[in-house]
């Protein structure tokens, strides 16, 4: 498929047909067809998938058949790119064979993990011929199963690169350099809230952001100027306020959320009350 | 940089000639890895004493692997006038005997393996080195050689690889020549199209295709890389390729490069093969000093540079996805394709990269020089050309084979490997490493092509052809390739990492008499998993171990499960 | 491993293509092994994030982040070497250096002695398959090994039967 088929060349996208188990579709051409089927409510298990990440192809849990001239193959829907007439089936008999097996082993590789254990359920895979996977010390709970997304977000979409994968093969895992606290982590979160199967701890305790997954890596909060309360990680807000234009008004960029709004309401209602207008983001010293 | 010199051939290739052929006696001792290691080294150091003590009346130099590595050490003598002469299995004690046979212009006939009275280079060049010593039987006759085509080998052993002159003078760099100064780049590609040349680490994707698609892909930066990654265990036809003629390999990449047009081109080497390294590096820096890298070669407005990546030690490098990710210095893990290595977006640096192996791009200036008609008459008809092929295990001669693709199993391994070491019965060969197959001896009338080699379950991988005999227990093998391709895994996708996990420890149980039927099943289970549902090759075809063990020697299984 | 070193190291790399493995490369060649503080250095010189380097170093099998003994024994476990015996000869070498198997956490193996004397690890191929079993020491190959030839080998590096 060439880049000027999936759309990449800036073009408007066309609207195509797709045919999902016998039943006809809209998708935009060059869409990831695994976007498409969810939205049309198929059945469709998957765990490495994120819109706003490029493919990943990891979990091979999405695997479906597609028809192409008379032949059939079996790929994953998350690297597949709709064209017209594009025929895919979720549900034949050796998608189900090799989809089982796959759940099996993620029973056996993530043995803690509820949403694994549901999800495998709703297929009709309740038990696993395989070994299970026993370590009572892993910081991830027995719940990970390196679908990525954690390292992903980290370094592709925060860009902190705070947590990596470590080893190969099996003795593959997701940590900090040394499984120690890392100070690249800037505590935004956003791998706990990614992760498919709530692997992740983090805690928030005593003006601190814990990541107990991480070496243990501390992130001081900010503390709101006004009502006290520690709304997000000091480095993310400080972050993120260097970044906007117009830059916040000084004496907004302490507060939390909460109090930001109230104050701006305040001023807003004092201001009309005086018959004139007056913009928050405006530099003004008190 | 400035440019270079223009390539004065013909001056180097009359200062090779009078190193291959002196007008003094001259000893050259083979010393590739394997040569060195099984004592060429001492011996050569024994020679510097010997012969350094007496004057300079002979040439001490050294020379590579002429692939029989059962009768190492080896040590060629050239005596004027006479033909070439191949010593074998010599020790350090054994050098006295042998200078002194030389200074009478003798050579010791009890150490002698065979003489050669001239010898074909193939690129339009033949050295004539002489008559006599009768008594020593002719190469052609030497039963390990006399079913053999030289081709890629057909310099190793030969010539001095640490010398730029003496490759030039056995026609080297010729081809390079003519493409850059006769051919557009477009007749080039057509040249590599016609000879049929297939991708010689193991997929035998046509060559000539990959070149037009890379060529003709969008941009003016593009790359072109050699896989010198050489992974499966058990073989190493591309260390001595690399090792014994590392200008053919340079020469390839040039025209390839001429062809392609790219600038710049790599060598992903292994960190495991560090002479191939020193080779390597010694032939570039030659190469350039000759004008044959830089600016303006042969004084065409190409340009061209060489660079050696070194690699460290991760087999799934091999997968083209992932050996870009490695030289971009990251972990080796695959992504899908498309896109591919071919397309923008897809290669290195996101620059269409055109990826060959050592083998493929070693086939390349001969083709140029003898034309793509004259390289599709070798061999069989979709099947075009020799292939090199490591015969290692539990055969009799040992050593690194050139035969025309379709030669069948029964010659490599009966007529030119004399069947199993100590008198033993062979039982099966495994090709393809650990993403290959075990075939059984009653189906070695295959013959050895891509796609028969896939038909009965195998592959042809980079070339190693491991045999078995009656002694090695198959399940053994199937759990030994398991348990490679589970600590080779990336761990990105689930029925690799996994799968092959439970597989190893199925496997292990199966050994350990603690197996059942029902195990055996799910075995077969797992491994039509892992090949239908796994990301890339390595997972893909990690099972064939199994699987072909699993159909030709289930009673090995059988006969290890509980009744 | 000091700063003027890693310096000159890094120096030498003028191309990005290859330059993080080939840097790590000679770090472990020149140390035996990738210290942690070289592993920082790096990091901040290269402004290349420390997760990402680490992530190489478990990754590929060249590297350790163990240091290593005087002598550096490596057993070939190709194919060639493992059906002509060389899971016999990793075994005696294990009992002749009073080595046990270790659990490993990373699928590394190499087990150092207790006097620090010797280090044992496993190669995928070394290439040398004519020659197997193949057994390399501090970069000397042996080809040919047996359980038998091990000691009179070993004696090359300063073992002794104890």
């Amino acid at each position: 498929m060439t880049h000027e088929e999936i759309g990449l060349s800036g073009t408007p996208k066309k609207s195509v047909t797709i045919v999902i188990d016998g039943r006809k579709c809209r998708a935009d051409e060059g869409e990831i067809v695994l976007s498409a089927a969810l939205r049309e409510g198929a059945a469709i298990p998957h765990l490495c998938y994120e819109a706003s990440l490029d493919p990943y192809g990891a979990c091979r849990l999405c695997m479906v058949e597609v028809c192409h001239n008379g032949k059939t193959s079996m790929v994953t829907a998350c690297t597949l790119h709709a064209t017209e007439g594009l025929e895919i089936r979720t549900d034949t008999p050796e998608i189900v064979k090799y989809r089982n097996v796959l759940f099996e082993l993620y029973l056996a590789e993530a043995p803690k993990s509820d949403v694994i254990k549901e999800m495998a359920a709703r297929y009709g895979v309740t038990r696993t011929r395989f070994l299970k996977k026993i370590d009572t010390d892993d910081p991830l709970g027995g719940s990970c199963v390196l679908c990525g997304l954690c390292v992903r977000v980290c370094n592709e979409i925060m860009g902190a690169g705070a947590i990596g994968f470590v080893n190969r093969g099996p003795y593959t895992v997701v940590g900090t350099p040394f499984f120690e606290a890392n100070t690249d982590c800037i505590g935004c979160g956003a791998c706990a809230n990614v992760c498919p199967t709530h692997a992740i701890r983090i805690e928030d305790r005593d003006g601190e952001r814990v990541m107990h997954s991480w070496g243990g890596g501390r992130v001081r909060l900010a503390q709101c100027g006004v009502c006290g309360k520690y709304y997000a990680p000091g480095a993310l807000t400080a972050a993120t306020l260097a970044r906007l234009l117009p830059p916040l008004r000084d004496d907004l960029a302490g507060l939390c959320p909460a109090c930001r709004a109230k104050r701006i309401a305040d001023e807003e209602i004092r201001v009309n009350m005086r018959g004139g207008a007056d913009h928050h983001v405006r530099p003004r010293r008190s | 940089m400035t440019g270079a010199a223009e390539a004065d051939l013909p001056a180097r290739e009359a200062a090779g000639l009078r190193k291959l052929k002196p007008d003094r006696p001259r000893i050259a001792v083979g010393l590739a890895t394997c040569g060195a290691a099984m004592g060429g080294d001492r011996v050569y150091r024994r020679f510097q004493e010997i012969i350094g003590a007496g004057g300079d009346d002979i040439m001490l130099t050294k020379t590579g692997c002429i692939g029989y590595c059962r009768e190492e050490p080896q040590v060629n003598i050239t005596i004027p006038g006479r033909p070439l002469v191949i010593l074998h299995r010599v020790d350090a004690d054994d050098v006295e005997e042998i200078v002194t046979a030389v200074r009478a212009g003798e050579v010791p006939y009890e150490m002698a393996l065979c003489r050669v009275p001239s010898w074909d280079h193939v690129t339009g060049t033949t050295v004539e080195y002489g008559g006599g010593f009768d008594r020593i039987p002719l190469y052609q006759d030497v039963r390990f050689f006399s079913h053999q085509k030289k081709v890629v080998l057909r310099n190793a052993g030969f010539i001095n690889p640490e010398d730029i002159d003496e490759y030039i003078a056995v026609g080297g760099y010729a081809a390079a020549k003519t493409a850059l100064t006769e051919m557009e780049p477009d007749a080039v590609v057509a040249e590599v199209e016609r000879s049929g040349l297939r991708g010689r680490g193991g997929a035998g994707f046509p060559t000539g295709l990959k070149w037009r698609i890379t060529r003709k892909a969008p941009g003016d930066e593009k790359y072109i890389i050699c896989n010198a990654d050489e992974g499966d265990p058990g073989a190493y036809m591309n260390r001595n390729e690399m090792e014994s003629d590392p200008h053919m390999l340079i020469e390839g990449m040039i025209i390839g490069a001429y062809a392609i047009g790219a600038r710049e081109g790599l060598i992903y080497l292994r960190a495991e093969y560090p002479l191939a390294i020193r080779r390597l590096e010694l032939a570039i820096a030659q190469a350039r000093t000759c004008g044959l890298l830089g600016e303006r070669i042969f004084g065409t407005g190409f340009d061209f540079e060489i660079r050696i990546v070194t690699g460290a030690g991760a087999f799934v490098c091999g997968e083209s996805t992932a050996l870009i990710a490695s030289i971009e210095g990251r972990t080796g893990r695959p992504h899908p394709r498309p896109p591919r290595l071919t397309d923008i977006g897809g290669g290195l640096w996101k620059k269409p990269t055109d990826l060959n192996n050592v083998e493929t791009w070693c086939n390349v200036p001969v083709i140029i020089q003898n034309g793509g008609d004259w390289y599709a008459r070798i061999g069989t008809e979709k099947n075009t050309g020799t292939k090199v092929f490591s015969l290692v295990g539990k055969v009799d001669r040992v050593g690194l084979v050139e035969v025309p693709l379709g030669t069948s199993l029964n010659t490599i391994v009966f007529d030119i490997g004399n069947g199993g070491s100590q008198g033993k019965k062979v039982k099966a060969v495994q090709t393809g490493g650990p993403s290959g197959g075990c075939i059984p001896v009653r189906l070695f009338d295959t013959p050895v092509d891509y796609e028969n080699l896939n038909r009965v379950g195998s592959i042809m991988g980079s070339g190693g052809i491991v045999v078995m005999d009656e002694e090695t227990n198959m399940v053994d093998i199937a759990r030994y390739f398991v348990n490679f391709a589970t600590g080779e895994s990336c761990g990105k996708c689930v029925p690799c990492r996994e799968g092959l996990k439970h597989t190893l420890l199925l496997l292990n149980k199966i050994m350990a008499g603690k197996g059942t039927e029902k195990d055996l099943d799910t075995l077969g289970l797992l491994a039509d998993t892992i090949q239908k549902t796994s990301l890339c090759g390595l997972g893909q075809l990690a099972p064939n171990p199994v699987l072909t063990t699993l159909a030709y020697f289930r009673e090995e299984y059988g006969a290890l499960v509980k009744k | 491993m000091d700063e003027k070193t890693l310096d000159d190291v890094i120096s030498r790399y003028d191309s990005p293509s290859g330059r993080l493995l080939g840097i790590l490369g000679e770090i472990q060649n020149r140390e035996g092994y990738v210290p942690r503080d070289a592993l920082e250095m790096l990091s901040a010189k290269l402004d290349v994030r420390l997760s990402q380097l680490y992530g190489l170093v478990t990754f590929y099998s060249f590297f350790s982040l163990k240091p290593v003994g005087d002598h550096v024994i490596t057993v070939c476990m190709g194919t060639a070497c493992h059906v002509r015996g060389a899971v016999e000869v990793l075994a005696a070498l294990e009992q002749l250096l009073g080595i046990e198997d270790e659990a490993t956490q990373d699928g590394k193996f190499s087990v150092t002695t207790e006097d620090n004397r010797f280090t044992l690890e496993i190669a995928r191929c070394f290439g040398a398959c004519s020659m197997a079993p193949v057994v390399e020491i501090d970069g000397n190959l042996y080809g040919y090994v047996t359980p038998e030839t091990l000691p009179g080998i070993l004696g090359n590096y300063g073992w002794r039967e104890s």
